[in-house]
């Protein structure tokens, strides 16, 4: 076992801490990444996450943050090339993002559109294949408070890392907002930015 | 819904069916979820009541001579 190596990438504009944290790992069994700024600090996790190692990471003070990689005995690193750039990941560049921008499904008729949006989330949360970000506006937002019949599948789904972004202003207009049981309340900035850097957009 | 513990699906001949179904159900307050219907079961776009074991009594004797249906235990 050989010692921690130490990583210091304050100060370094992205893709700078990934590519440093990605060398490192390679000749050590262990590395401490100090980073300051929370992109960095996802981006590193990601990798690590991605190369297979054990990532732990905690803030320090004066807003650093320290992520401890270290690769699981026995196990190689992926033989693949990670990419490190600071678009490298899918889930940072190019996410699958569904766009629910209504409570029920297509249109023409209620009942069977509200049924189908039931079927659709109940097959999201299944699948293998997740979205990485969910945007749900306007009538949307009604699935992501008390009482949804979709809840229990959106907090599953939030479970397994899928952010869900729910419009602030929809929320407010139907006056729900203090019934929001999943995701976190967001604004046009982000949901019109997320759509934009959209690889996917799913609109059920 | 944890894996390991059997449930079952319950199939109908119309999307009304289903409907009608889950209405006396959701009156009645007992658990269940409409899902699609598994793949292996039908390749037919069609939706089914899910329920654990411990419900399927009671879901019976609520639907009896009101809802056509048919039963399937699922593991998985």
């Amino acid at each position: 076992m050989s010692e921690i190596k130490i990583v210091n990438a304050t100060g370094l504009a992205c893709p700078q801490p990934v590519v440093l944290a990605k060398q490192a790992i390679e000749t050590s069994e262990q590395v401490k990444v100090i980073v300051d700024n929370e992109t960095a600090l996802e981006n590193v996790n990601r990798l690590g996450t991605k190369l297979g190692c054990e990532v732990k990471s905690e803030s320090k003070e004066g807003g650093l943050f320290e992520i401890m990689l270290t690769r699981k005995s026995g196990v190689p690193l992926p033989s693949e090339n990670v990419n490190t750039s600071c678009d490298s990941s899918a889930a940072v560049s190019e996410p699958f993002v569904i766009v629910c921008s209504e409570d029920k499904m297509g249109r023409g008729n209620d009942e069977l559109g509200s049924l189908l949006i039931r079927a659709f989330f109940h097959t999201i949360a299944e699948q293998a294949e997740r979205p990485d970000i969910i945007i749900f506006y306007n009538t949307g937002v009604r699935l992501t408070v008390q009482g949804s019949e979709v809840l229990e599948d959106l907090k599953a789904l939030s479970n397994k890392g899928v952010e869900i972004l729910v419009c602030g202003t929809c929320l407010n207009y139907f006056n729900i907002k203090e019934q929001l049981d999943v995701g976190i309340v967001s604004n046009m900035y982000d949901i019109a930015g997320t759509m934009s850097r959209a690889g996917r957009l799913v609109n059920p | 819904m944890n894996k390991q513990i059997p449930y079952y699906v319950m199939l109908f001949k119309s999307v009304n069916y289903a409907l009608k179904a889950e209405k006396i159900l959701k009156a009645e307050g007992i658990p269940h979820k409409l899902i699609p219907v598994p793949k292996q079961i039908s390749s037919d776009c069609g939706v089914c009541l899910r329920f654990e074991e411990q419900y399927r009594i009671h879901i019976e004797t609520n639907l009896c001579n009101k809802v056509e249906f048919e039963l399937i235990q699922q593991y998985s």
